[in-house]
């Protein structure tokens, strides 16, 4: 059953540009120059219930801009947008109820006010009653270990403090669904694993549906099967993240250290094996091939040259979308 | 029955905030009460030249400004969007009002109340009993019901208004200084518009209609017949205007762009 369907979704925004001097600023006020930028362009996307995916993609391909249409913020400029069977904008009030949002940006949590007061007016808007409140945010809580935060002011906590209370928050009226932007920025690496565990465990628990943009693609390793990678607000890669790995960049990289200085006329030569020196005794070979090339060129180097060490080593996830980012997505 | 109980909520927590600052509140009440006393001068020295300002004695212009500061009291309390475009558009926190299950209108009157200002009522019930009793005046029961239904009619003419000029916001993002600017014209509701230009009087009637949140609903308690007409359309018009305010919000929304970055 699919939780959330797009169809050609769109959203453009008019940026007005000022024409300069005064009689640029009268001419203004008459006929306004401006240009159209399609933040989201025309993105097709289906997501199923208990799915985790991660949407990426480079500052301002526009994630923010779908999250925000896919919860009712914004109203799309064409296209068509089915989430729990409703549509987010038309039935805003009613659709809400059934999802859950954290903006890591921007805070969710009444400002001036004490956490618990925050959670407190949040179940009367959400209309929970008391029985499922204690049930299931004693879990929340506790597993979110923000207990002692509870009669603190939002304004008075640190980042990591304040993004596991806008998480527990979000998840007040223990929605099915669950949009989290960027819900890791700037948060330690102890917080980050706690806030990682805790989603896993709801969506085992509850079968919680989240759909989750970050720029840490550790964030994804971590959750997500799922990736969907947006550029200038089109979607070119939505698919297995390791497919994604293994389709971006064939092959591995192998790195030696020898013993001694090693001359690159001592090395093996072999076709699509690339090297890089990294130091004078340190070799990198990138291998555009499988793993018996790979043993190989191995087996080939450690009889020509003693050898202290030898290290292969995967391409990271951000490798590779460090390299689609640069050089585009020739594979899509 | 759940917007009363989300009310009551909200309000609760209003208190609990307030109560935690009691002298800010003091002061504020301190402060309207200072600013009032300074409208009621003017009015003694004005009175102090004429007997009577187009017809209308002191002690019922007195009345006037009394009747005024209900209505307005009410306005005060609960819509306080003179900073929704600074404050929920610029800086983007309509994104959490529209992520609730509430009306978004409804949330921002009630995260924006500020219930000290409600004190104006009990000063105008003073200001307009002090009036009433030199100016001899007898009410009847109902008359309780029409007081209320034109308090409220001349709030939502108020609200209207400034809720319309909020949703400017959703269209422009230039500032604009229309804001206090309203709020000034709103005071020349206090004034019997018959000492205006035409002009001004259509204007304060039909356009930007702040005659109906003093002079025309005072009019019916002084027993001045010929203005019960005008009245009488106190809680029409209160309707009228909200209505179109809450269409003019609608609309609104649905414009919303975010926060740009
Ligand atoms: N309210 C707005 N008005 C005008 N342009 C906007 C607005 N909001 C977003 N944009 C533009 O739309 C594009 C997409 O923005 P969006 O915030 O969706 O990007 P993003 O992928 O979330 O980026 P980031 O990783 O920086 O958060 C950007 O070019 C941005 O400038
Ligand atoms: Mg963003």
């Amino acid at each position: 059953m699919n939780v959330i369907e797009v169809q050609n979704l769109r959203k453009e925004f008019k940026s007005y540009s000022s024409r300069s001097g005064l009689s640029g600023a009268f001419r203004d006020l008459f006929t306004r120059n401006y240009k159209t930028l399609a933040a989201v362009d025309d993105i097709s996307l289906n997501i199923k219930q208990g799915e985790m995916v991660g949407y990426i993609g480079e500052n301002g391909a526009g994630k923010s801009t779908t999250i925000k249409m896919l919860t009712g913020i914004l109203t799309p400029t064409s296209g068509s947008i089915v989430v729990n069977g409703m549509n987010p904008h038309k039935q805003r009030e009613e659709f809400v109820r059934t999802i859950g949002v954290v903006f890591g940006q921007r805070s969710q949590l009444w400002w001036d006010i004490a956490v618990q007061e925050s959670f407190r007016l949040l179940k009367k808007v959400y209309r929970v009653s008391d029985e499922d409140y204690n049930r299931h945010m004693g879990h929340v809580i506790e597993t979110l270990e923000i207990g002692p935060l509870l009669d603190k002011p939002v304004r008075k906590l640190s980042l990591g403090q304040r993004m596991r209370c806008e998480l527990a928050a979000a998840l007040i009226h223990n929605p099915p669904l669950l949009f989290l932007d960027e819900p890791t920025i700037g948060l330690d690496v102890l917080v980050k694993l706690k806030i990682r565990k805790f989603l896993k465990e709801i969506n085992e628990q509850y079968k919680t549906t989240i759909l989750l943009t970050t720029h840490d693609l550790t964030d994804i390793e971590a959750l997500c099967e799922r990736v969907v990678l947006l550029d200038e607000g089109k979607i070119i890669y939505d698919g297995k993240l390791n497919q994604l790995q293994s389709q971006a960049v064939e092959g591995k990289q192998v790195e030696f250290e020898f013993l001694t200085e090693i001359a690159k006329n001592n090395l093996v030569f072999l076709p699509n094996v690339q090297w890089e020196q990294k130091d004078a005794t340190t070799w990198l070979a990138h291998v555009n091939g499988d793993e018996r090339l790979v043993s190989q060129l191995i087996s080939l180097v450690v009889q020509k040259n003693p050898i202290k060490n030898v290290r292969i080593n995967e391409v990271s996830t951000e490798e590779i979308v460090r390299k689609i980012y640069e050089e585009g997505m020739a594979l899509a | 029955m759940f917007y009363v109980s989300m009310f009551f909520q909200y309000a609760s927590q209003y208190l609990k905030t307030r109560l935690t600052y009691r002298i800010d509140t003091v002061i504020e009440i301190l402060s309207d009460l200072l600013f009032q006393a300074v409208n009621l001068i003017f009015i003694l020295i004005v009175f102090d030249h004429t007997a009577s300002l187009g017809g209308w004695n002191r002690e019922e212009i007195i009345f006037i400004y009394g009747f005024f500061l209900v209505p307005y009291a009410l306005f005060s309390s609960f819509f306080n969007i003179w900073d929704f475009n600074e404050r929920y558009i610029v800086r983007g926190e309509m994104d959490r009002v529209l992520t609730r299950p509430v009306h978004s209108l409804f949330q921002i009157i009630m995260e924006r109340m500020e219930l000290e200002s409600l004190f104006g009522v009990i000063t105008g019930l003073v200001i307009m009993g002090y009036a009433a009793t030199e100016l001899g005046l007898t009410f009847a029961w109902y008359d309780v019901l029409i007081f209320i239904s034109m308090v409220l009619g001349g709030a939502f003419i108020y609200a209207g208004i400034f809720i319309s000029i909020a949703t400017i916001g959703f269209w422009s993002d230039s500032r604009t200084d229309i804001m206090p600017m309203m709020y000034n014209i709103g005071n020349y509701g206090r004034y019997p518009v018959n000492i205006y230009h035409k002009v001004i009087r259509f204007v304060l009637t039909w356009i930007l209609p702040f005659a109906f949140v003093g002079v025309y609903p005072a009019a019916y308690f002084l027993n001045r017949e010929e203005w019960y007409g005008y009245a009488f359309l106190t809680p029409v018009m209160g309707i009228v205007f909200f209505s179109i305010s809450y269409l003019l919000w609608n609309a609104g929304v649905k414009r919303y762009r975010g926060a740009g970055n």
